[in-house]
């Protein structure tokens, strides 16, 4: 049994969302019970994560992170069309996950307890960012 | 319903290179209208990733970000546990993935718009990679067609 559905969410600058709820909502309506919920998300500067979702400063610190990481406006980079933001955005998302697949287990999202699924906008500005859910299983 | 071809990919050198095509034809060929399209490459010297292919400089400086993350004259060999100077390939080869899933959605690869699926090798000497590309699903039923 296949399920999929297309999401679409608001960003409102860099930082992590999270989403759990949003797919949980999507694993429920599918009513399988048994399988795989893989995540996609169709931009090159946005991203997926799996992190803590107790002490929001654990995701803080992973965005200050990636700013030393991979500073905004550095002189490496020539693709600053929309901005310091635009490339270094392109290399955070490589560098994180495109695509997430986690386990349903009777009929829930079989995450850890202190695990949440997490949009990870990295760009400055505002956005709205498309995701597909397909479930797999029984 | 499940699809699975393995297939050579042809000698490449150190670079990103497109297979969105490739991709879109095995999922074409696989007959699955729904579902998900996993590829794997067999080793860990290249990566699977999605790209920006909207400007081609993307790509080039995400090798030139990796390349000062991980120079080549550090020991891509070299041990995590007993090296800091490691650090820098492993990274690079942990974090750029050998394997991605995809949706399938209406017997097309779902990726964006501006969305590319390269494969990205680090060895500079032309070498001959192996990909599995796995797609589970459902076909379009009849019935689907009809109420639409």
């Amino acid at each position: 049994m296949v399920h999929q559905q297309h999401l679409r969410f608001s960003t409102n600058g860099r930082g992590t969302y999270n989403i759990s709820q949003q797919i949980s909502d999507v694993i429920e309506k599918s009513n399988i019970q048994t399988g795989i919920c893989q995540i996609f998300i169709q931009h090159t500067s946005a991203s997926l994560i799996l992190c803590e979702n107790a002490d929001p400063t654990v995701r803080t610190d992973l965005d200050a992170f990636m700013k030393r990481l991979v500073p905004d406006g550095d002189s490496l980079f020539k693709h600053k069309d929309e901005g310091p933001d635009d490339m270094p955005a392109h290399i955070r998302t490589v560098l994180t996950e495109s695509s997430l697949s986690i386990p349903v287990h009777k009929g829930k999202a079989s995450l850890g307890i202190w695990q949440g699924i997490y949009l990870w906008e990295h760009r400055t500005s505002s956005f709205k960012r498309n995701l597909s859910v397909t479930i797999i299983g029984e | 319903m499940l699809y699975q071809n393995t297939l050579q990919l042809a000698e490449h050198t150190q670079g990103a290179y497109e297979i969105t095509e490739l991709v879109t034809e095995i999922i074409k060929d696989s007959k699955i209208h729904t579902g998900t399209c996993h590829l794997f490459i067999h080793n860990s010297s290249s990566a699977i990733l999605i790209s920006d292919t909207a400007d081609e400089s993307t790509k080039n400086l995400t090798a030139d970000f990796m390349a000062q993350l991980a120079p080549s004259s550090v020991d891509a060999n070299a041990n995590i546990n007993n090296a800091m100077n490691a650090v820098p390939p492993t990274m690079k080869y942990a974090r750029s993935q050998n394997e991605l899933t995809i949706p399938v959605t209406s017997g097309r690869s779902g990726i964006g718009v501006w969305q590319g699926i390269f494969l990205w090798e680090y060895k500079s000497a032309p070498v001959e990679r192996k990909l599995t590309v796995t797609i589970m699903g459902e076909p379009l039923h009849k019935s689907f067609r009809l109420t639409r």
